[in-house]
């Protein structure tokens, strides 16, 4: 079979697109919340949920029954349920007369114990309902069935949907089960980061050919008898292949891109990770083996063309798209009774009796049986529906049912028609029914500011958190504690950086995902001792190395096994006590800098310098076993200048040590090629090197900008703490998912230290004050970190501290422990601790750190769980509120950013990175198991970047149980963010206009807007069905609607 | 003379071929009590008929070998047939015929007829249980068919729990009759017929374990259901009480 280059464009333009809705994944190392249907987010809220309900085969809301108990609670808002009832009749114009549906439908959702009380069927409808509403026997359709049953089949089997779906379907066969199970196989080969002690070959030519090559020889897959051999040969490309094999299995070219998207999307975990890995450009492993999502669909339709072939030459079934229709086709009643008993759907007394039929395969029976099931059936299905209804009638009341009985059936039609279709959206009414709830209690609880003057009165210490909901408990009581000014930024500051830690092999992005850093920071010991490592340290790299190995533990684990009893037994019953205890053996990080500023060519090419030479000396340690003692500094120089070919060798230290020209060379080799001492490795890191850094012009800007977004322009107190969060769990892979969430689900220290230096720089400060932020002389920026599952805030770089400071700084530490161990007791209880701990600060931050190093907690703290409200405005609005952990707070006064740039950079930065967050809890809770991970219970680590269930599965993504739900029902109540902007109204909506994307996403319905305008009284401004409203318990008295156009720029 | 009565046995209580007339009449009777008392019976009529059979050593040594050859054989083929059945009823009545099958093989290995109502008893038990069982899924759920409802242990926990005691009894599980039957009954054949026993075992087992995944894990897609009454599992609780006690008791001596 010949395909032209059109075709393999045409393949690739159908991959991309099918993989447009596919939510990307990152490794979990970087836990980056986000919106499941981040690819759905052009579409409105409601017809994204229905998409990838579609695609997915997810839930997009919750069950009836949790919205019924949501609202026993008084956590719904009635009226506004009442409402949308009424406009969602008002909207129709085929309501059946003489009956109040209205009361229908609120009694069927409110009332209604199933998730849907009209079940579908192949078989109801109005005639065939009435019948059996009058208990008469239900008409079947007259004559040859068969046209019927060819409707029927028509609607349940498309032309787009994979053939092996479809044989499943009609044969009971594990084709798809089988086929995902081969697919993640050959994706944990492939993409393994490291975890296996024996990687897969070749997989430096992309994961296709590498698959290929094993395939051919891979005797899993001979046993299994596939004959992949036969079908590989038949194309080169990945591209090539996929075409290949539509074509053999007669998928009409119409029904192609449809096809391309079922399959894509059946495993779009390890779909979203390839996507992702496609979008990362400086990902190691993908720059390493690269990999698209045509292989991924190449392999995966090789595999399952492979089993339908298997299936057929043993079982006899279909092995075509044209078999399938041509069964449906011409043996109707076969298929049809196939369809029932392998879909599940068959009803259960009848399924032995057509199980049987099925296996003797005599054709009359099976005629036979098709009939007299199809009356059975529709019957059945028809007695259901009216059972159903008379239930909803009686519940409704006397007259309703008196009114049900009367209908004749077009209304009995029109009814149906109208109940079905308000079921399909009844979850978004509850949905917003309950936002309304939760939008009257935050509009009770805000209040207006005391002054609109700002006080001059100077604060003991101003404290920026960041603006994750964990912080807010924080703010309060470190504010209720004393003389402390508090503030709501981003985590990364609003510094985008790439971060290099002491230590560390790669680079880690510390801002949103959506961004990508320019410039890079690099952490540098203070005393650099690159040839000692720590006794502890070792043993541990030796023992990591053991494990590793695939040979080692069949000798070592009588050997040392018993060592590692010791940790398992210190971590199991005495968590804290082995953590302090291994603490003290392990070497502790040494004090540090930031390499923060611009380098000059001479700089960088001084750094790779000392770099290289450092790297010789540990090579010659290592490899040569010569100590630096009797390496002097001009050997080494001489060295670096040979292993660069800029001098000639021998070089002078092999000549006094009288190495053999082959002993030297294999060394110069080394150099090159392990230490990477080599002309283009320097030529690269000294463009890599022009990254480091930020000039004084952009340190004075971020600086600028961190402090006029959250309107800190004066006033400054004598310590501005810049407090980052992290948080601390052992064993657990979802650890970064509990870090901050704007620095990319890194911990936003590095950001923090970066921002505290740039504003502790003079030259920094005599630029700001150019602009009029006057930064007092005997202010200093300080970064801390605030452990957010201890509720530990810990003070850094305290060695830069100037001497007058120290005399204060008792009084800043007693202040931040006593406020730590009130959030521990406010928090501790809401863990399942008992309301013990609440009373007792003492024990709750005790119970806090056992969290922490316990290795057995699946919950060492609730995250961002219940996050509901994204605040952006002035503190003053909430100070002294309890907002329960619940709300992002984003300080920002409107007075400073006159031309709304600041509120732009709020909107696109910290509240997209709200809704990410939001939407990946709301959708984890609505849909555990699609959505969400399932229980962290069944993970297990796949190749370092990720978790299945069980030892092999499609990669989990979303949140697990344990993060949002407590004791089976949800913790976390899936709710959009509400997101309440202090501005004036216009100004607000012009800044919007101008952001087309948070444009689209509030129009979209995926936010929530509120408005709260200063210079209208303070009035909170709702969003409503895409127009502003006035908020009745905010307003001096109820107002129409807005007339202003809705968010346009 | 001796094996017309061996063959009217094997009509009560199950030998292959003539098991073949057992599962039927069984089958034949509505589904439920009725049925769950047949498992009762049947088997125990089978052994009174044996009790008129002659003494086993009075069969020359190749017949009663052939004996306990069918025996095996009728054991493994329904405890193979059992892994393919869907409807819990034909399961059911695959798993008591492989076990009863077992009690030829002690009776050809001379275990006294005592030892064998014991040994029926322990099989028939859980098995009338388990058909009681199906008759109320069968009833409140349409039919008892594996693989098609799922989950019911989410909507049916009562039902469940006894119908996984009830299988599990009847797999001979550790802790319930039919497993210390086995042994007692089993004692006195040869240690060379052991690798027959053990595929038995594991395939009772395979076939429990699919019909707990398939109809009692996993989401039910069913029609609303109601569940058994606590008295009912009180009951059946009692039953297996009763029938552990009464193995304790018989079967002292291997204690």
């Amino acid at each position: 079979m010949t395909l032209t280059l059109g075709d393999r464009l045409k393949v690739r333009a159908m991959v991309y697109v099918a993989s447009e809705p596919i939510p990307r994944f990152w490794p979990m190392r970087t836990f980056i919340h986000h919106n499941p249907l981040y690819g759905l987010e052009g579409k409105s809220f409601p017809e994204a949920v229905a998409e990838g309900g579609r695609l997915f085969h997810a839930r997009g809301y919750l069950e009836r029954s949790q919205y019924q108990r949501y609202r026993r609670e008084g956590k719904v808002d009635d009226e506004h349920l009442r409402r949308r009832i009424a406009g969602f009749l008002s909207s129709r114009a085929d309501v059946p007369v003489g009956l109040d549906l209205e009361a229908w439908l609120w009694h069927m959702a409110t009332a209604g114990e199933q998730s849907r009380t009209l079940k579908s069927g192949d078989w109801i409808d109005g005639a065939r309902l009435a019948a059996a509403l009058r208990g008469e026997v239900v008409a079947v359709p007259e004559g040859d069935i068969d046209p019927s049953l060819r409707t029927v089949l028509a609607r349940h089997y498309s032309s787009e949907s994979p053939v092996y779906r479809h044989v499943d379907a009609l044969f009971g066969t594990t084709i798809g089960a089988t086929l995902d199970d081969l697919l993640a196989k050959s994706c944990l080969d492939f993409f393994d980061e490291g975890q296996s002690a024996w990687q897969a070959p070749g997989r430096e030519a992309g994961f296709y050919e590498a698959w290929k090559e094993l395939a051919r020889r891979n005797a899993r897959f001979l046993l299994r008898g596939l004959h992949l051999r036969q079908v590989l040969a038949e194309e080169e490309t990945a591209e090539g292949m996929i075409a290949y094999i539509l074509r053999r299995l007669e998928v009409p070219e119409e029904a192609w891109q449809g096809y391309i998207t079922h399959e894509l999307t059946r495993m779009h975990g390890w779909a979203g990770f390839i996507r992702y890995r496609m979008s990362a450009q400086h990902y190691y492993w993908a720059q390493r083996y690269p990999a698209d999502l045509v292989d991924f669909l190449a392999v995966r339709m090789v595999l399952g063309f492979a089993l339908l072939q298997e299936g057929s030459r043993h079982h006899g079934t279909p092995a075509s798209a044209a078999e399938v229709t041509s069964l449906l086709n011409s043996e109707p009643r076969q298929a049809y009774l196939r369809h029932a008993l392998h879909g599940g759907t068959v009803l259960p007394a009848w399924a032995h009796e057509i199980d049987d039929a099925l296996a003797r395969g005599r054709p009359a029976r099976i005629a036979h049986m098709a009939t007299a099931y199809v009356v059975a059936r529709t019957q059945w299905e028809n007695e259901r529906a009216a059972a159903s209804l008379r239930a909803l009638a009686r519940g409704v009341g006397s007259r309703a049912e008196a009114a049900l009985e009367s209908l004749d059936s077009a209304h009995l039609d029109g009814l149906l028609t109208v109940l079905r279709d308000w079921e399909d959206t009844e979850g978004y009414m509850w949905l917003q029914a309950m936002e309304s709830h939760y939008i009257d209690e935050l509009v009770a609880k805000i209040h207006r500011p005391r002054s609109e003057e700002r006080s001059d009165r100077r604060p003991f210490a101003q404290a920026l958190f960041c603006i994750d909901v964990r912080s807010e408990p924080m703010r309060r009581h470190l504010e209720a504690l004393g003389d402390y000014q508090t503030f709501g930024i981003a985590g990364f500051f609003g510094i985008p950086l790439g971060y290099l830690e002491f230590g560390k092999g790669s680079e880690a992005h510390l801002c949103p995902a959506m961004q990508t850093p320019k410039n890079l920071v690099l952490e540098i010991p203070a005393g650099l001792d690159l040839e000692e490592e720590p006794l502890y340290d070792a043993l541990q790299h030796v023992l990591h190395e053991l494990k590793a190995s695939v040979l080692s533990p069949f000798v070592a684990v009588e050997a040392v096994g018993l060592l590692f009893s010791l940790g398992l037994v210190g971590r199991t019953l005495a968590p804290l006590g082995y953590h302090r205890w291994r603490a003290r053996l392990r070497a502790g990080k040494p004090v540090t800098r930031l390499l923060l500023d611009k380098l000059s060519p001479e700089q960088a090419d001084s750094i790779i310098r000392a770099v290289q030479r450092a790297m010789i000396v540990r090579a010659l340690a290592r490899e040569l076993r010569i100590p630096r003692d009797t390496v002097t500094d001009d050997d080494v120089r001489n060295l670096r200048e040979v292993a660069l070919g800029r001098e000639k060798g021998p070089s002078v230290l092999a000549q006094r040590l009288g190495m053999t020209d082959a002993a030297e060379r294999d060394f110069l080799e080394k150099l090159r090629g392990v230490y990477r001492i080599d002309r283009a490795v320097t030529s690269l890191q000294m463009g890599r090197l022009g990254r480091i850094g930020f000039s004084i012009e952009e340190q004075m800007r971020y600086v600028t900008q961190a402090l006029l977004s959250i309107g800190l322009d004066r006033n400054f107190s004598r310590f501005v703490l810049l407090i980052a969060h992290m948080s601390q769990s052992e064993n657990n892979p979802y650890e970064s998912a509990l870090d901050c969430g704007a620095c990319g689900g890194g911990k936003g220290l590095p950001n923090a230290r970066a921002l505290a230096t740039m504003a502790n720089k003079p030259e920094v400060r005599r630029r700001l004050r150019e602009r009029g932020i006057v930064i007092p002389e005997d202010t200093w920026f300080l970064p801390a970190i605030h452990n957010t599952t201890t509720d530990e805030i810990e003070l850094h770089d305290l060695d830069l501290l100037p001497a007058r400071h120290l005399l204060y700084l008792e009084r800043l530490r007693s202040g931040l422990n006593a406020a730590s161990r009130r959030c521990a007791a406010e928090r501790m209880p809401q863990l399942g601790t008992g309301s013990r701990l609440a009373a007792d600060p003492l024990a709750a931050a005790a119970f806090a750190q056992r969290q922490a190093h316990d290795w057995s907690q699946v919950r060492p703290e609730w995250g961002l769980s219940r996050n509901i409200y994204a605040i952006v405005g002035r503190r003053s609005l909430t100070e002294g509120v309890n907002l329960d952990g619940r709300s992002f707070l984003q300080s920002y006064d409107y007075r400073l950013d006159p031309r709304g740039r600041l509120l732009e950079n709020i909107l696109t930065g910290p509240l997209v990175v709200g809704e990410w967050i939001n939407l990946e809890h709301y959708f984890s809770v609505v849909d555990t198991e699609s959505y969400g991970s399932g229980s962290k219970v069944y993970h297990n680590v796949a190749g370092r970047f990720a978790v299945m269930t069980g030892n092999q599965s499609d990669l989990r993504t979303g949140l697990p149980t344990q993060t949002v739900l407590k004791d089976g029902q949800p913790y976390h109540e899936p709710l959009r963010l509400i997101a309440l902007v202090e501005a004036p109204l216009e100004f607000a909506q012009r800044t919007v206009g101008r952001i087309a994307k948070v444009q689209a996403l509030i129009n979209g319905g995926w936010v929530r807007l509120l408005v709260i305008d200063p210079e209208d009284g303070y009035r909170v401004h709702v969003l409503d069905d895409g127009a502003f409203t006035v908020h009745p318990r905010s307003a001096r008295s109820m107002q129409a609607p807005s007339t202003n156009p809705v968010l346009e720029a | 003379m001796g094996l017309m009565w061996c063959v009217l046995a094997a009509a009560f209580l199950p030998l292959f071929p003539l098991s073949w007339l057992f599962n039927r009449a069984v089958a034949s009777l509505p589904v439920g009590a009725v049925q769950g008392g047949a498992a009762l019976l049947l088997p125990q009529l089978g052994l009174a008929l044996l009790h008129w059979a002659p003494a086993v050593q009075a069969w020359p040594r190749m017949e009663r070998e052939g004996g306990m050859v069918v025996a095996t054989v009728s054991a493994l083929l329904y405890a193979v047939r059992a892994l393919s059945a869907r409807d819990l009823g034909i399961w059911t009545r695959l798993v008591l015929s492989s076990g009863l099958a077992t009690i030829w093989l002690a009776w050809w290995a001379g275990t006294p007829i005592s030892a064998l109502r014991v040994m029926a008893l322990g099989w028939s038990l859980p098995a009338g249980v388990a058909l009681v069982l199906t008759g109320v899924l069968v009833r409140r759920a349409g039919g008892a068919y594996i693989g098609l409802q799922g989950g019911l242990v989410a909507v049916m926990p009562r039902m469940t729990t006894s119908l996984v005691i009830a299988v599990l009894a009847l797999t001979a599980t550790p802790v319930f009759s039919p497993f210390f039957a086995l042994w007692k009954g089993l004692g006195s054949v040869p240690v060379a017929w052991l690798p027959f026993w053990l595929p038995l075992l594991f395939l009772w087992g395979w076939a429990a374990g699919r019909l707990f995944q398939d109809l009692l894990f996993g989401d039910y897609r069913g029609e609303p259901v109601t569940d058994i009454g606590r008295a009912g599992v009180v009951l059946i609780a009692l039953v297996f009480v009763a029938s552990v006690a009464l193995s304790f008791a018989a079967n002292g001596g291997l204690l």
